[in-house]
């Protein structure tokens, strides 16, 4: 009886960003993607996660003081960049570009973690005022990915992996080292999980060197 | 016995059907204080958001009301070939989910859309949600309205010597006018709480395009109370809408069907 509750697939909670890879290193389990602060709320309102996999570390440790998730340890990293569409309507070829009146920009909304980041990066180039610019406040990065590889926005801030799953659509435009915010992922235990035991060897596989190659491969840092 | 158990069976369905339905609705209120409400309602957020849920919302439905009454009279009033189909098109936005809807619109008024606009992400395009996902509440009751006026009336004012014109504004219309109020008031409650092709294809900012159902969705997980506070208020704004509707004589349910589709 217990076995077949281990065998059962695990319900896992992801970052957005976290959409294209995770089935890549684990096809077996059942994915929810969402804003990380979109799925906080859901395990709050006692949404049945096994695992939960934030794209800040921030998250996670506030559900750990709030006693609904165990002890979060960091996996990944990653680095945001500012992507165009291929078309490059309104000519940006720098992020000071898009101090430009009337420039559409997408951002993720604060709160959601690549909303926080773009706004720390903004705030790190001396860029707060290109936030006039912004067109919409959307609920996950996968949102901005879309609405420029569409070619809606002008441009919007994603992570560098995002960037890589919609090759040909979209331009990248890099961002120096410098202003580039701390992005560290965390990965928890939901303590109402039914399944612990196999949410824990689950995170622990997380940590191994086949999973963290995968994860390098799709353009995921190293945590160091 | 058997008819003593088929009546327990429909009073506990009656019982389930409601509560199932009362339930939710009354939970929002359970968890969000009077006071707690109240106080939200100052809330920048909350004032932005209902600012721009009854802008959008009004302007939509008066591009429904002028472009939807004489497009109603038309399919009312004229039996030609394609006519069924042309309803089943007015009636789709109804029975497609909101996302689609939100596809169909970036697709067709979208910069690399058929169109080429540059309505995405402006309030121009929160109305065309709102609009394109309300219509058929409207034109559906409009048809209805009109199919149910006497046609030797309007036959008789044009004997009398009304042209068309004013034979449609002083007979037609009048006539009509519980239908069309009553499909005007379920157009704008469905309007005020549009929410999938208005974020696919309008964004989200406050005070641009964050209506109310959008900011309950952006304060979900930021602030619960906001989300509830202004989940109460669109609880009392539909409720007021639909409690009205049931007051107004000339609007009462008895006259208001459905059209049909043939």
């Amino acid at each position: 009886m217990r076995y077949a509750a281990v065998n059962a697939a695990l319900t896992i909670f992801a970052a957005a960003s976290l959409t294209t890879v995770f089935p890549q290193i684990d096809a077996k389990q059942t994915y929810s993607f969402a804003g990380s602060n979109a799925l906080a709320a859901q395990i709050r309102q006692g949404a049945p996660a096994d695992v939960f996999a934030s794209a800040n570390t921030a998250i996670p440790q506030q559900l750990y003081a709030e006693g609904l998730v165990e002890k979060p340890v960091v996996f990944t990293r990653n680095a945001l960049i500012l992507i165009v569409p291929k078309a490059n309507p309104a000519h940006v070829h720098s992020v000071y570009d898009l101090r430009r009146k009337g420039l559409k920009l997408v951002v993720a909304a604060p709160g959601v973690p690549v909303g926080d980041y773009t706004r720390t990066v903004l705030h790190h180039l001396g860029l707060d005022k290109v936030l006039a610019n912004v067109v919409s406040n959307e609920i996950d990065v996968r949102e901005v990915l879309a609405k420029v590889a569409l070619g809606e926005a002008d441009a919007g801030f994603v992570y560098t992996t995002d960037a890589r799953t919609v090759k040909g659509k979209v331009a990248t435009i890099g961002i120096r080292r410098s202003a580039q915010p701390v992005v560290r992922y965390a990965v928890a235990v939901v303590t109402s999980s039914t399944h612990r035991a196999a949410a824990r060897a689950w995170v622990k596989r997380l940590l191994g060197e086949p999973e963290q190659k995968k994860l390098v491969e799709a353009g995921f840092l190293r945590v160091r | 016995m058997r008819r003593a158990g088929i009546a327990s069976v429909v009073f506990v369905a009656t019982f389930a059907a409601l509560g199932f339905l009362a339930l939710p609705v009354v939970a929002i209120f359970a968890r969000v204080s009077p006071a707690r409400l109240f106080a939200q309602l100052g809330n920048p957020i909350v004032t932005d958001a209902l600012l721009v849920s009854l802008k959008t919302t009004l302007v939509a439905n008066a591009l429904v009301l002028v472009l939807g009454t004489p497009a109603a009279w038309v399919l009312a009033s004229r039996r030609f070939r394609g006519r069924s189909l042309l309803v089943t098109l007015v009636e789709l936005p109804l029975v497609l989910p909101p996302a689609v809807a939100g596809l169909g619109l970036l697709a067709a008024f979208g910069r690399m859309g058929l169109l080429h606009t540059s309505i995405p992400f402006t309030q121009a395009a929160v109305v065309l949600a709102v609009a394109f996902v309300a219509s058929p509440l409207y034109v559906r009751a409009a048809i209805a309205a009109f199919e149910a006026v006497d046609a030797n009336i309007v036959a008789a004012s044009r004997t009398l010597g009304a042209g068309p014109t004013r034979t449609f504004f002083r007979v037609v219309m009048p006539l009509a006018r519980g239908g069309l109020v009553a499909g005007a008031a379920l157009a704008f409650a469905r309007g005020l709480g549009e929410f999938g092709a208005t974020i696919m294809f309008a964004g989200s900012l406050r005070g641009v395009t964050q209506t109310l159902p959008l900011a309950v969705y952006a304060e979900f997980d930021v602030n619960f109370d906001v989300a509830l506070a202004v989940s109460a208020l669109l609880v009392l704004i539909s409720a007021t809408l639909l409690v009205t509707l049931k007051w107004l004589p000339s609007a009462s349910t008895s006259r208001f069907r459905f059209a049909t589709s043939s």
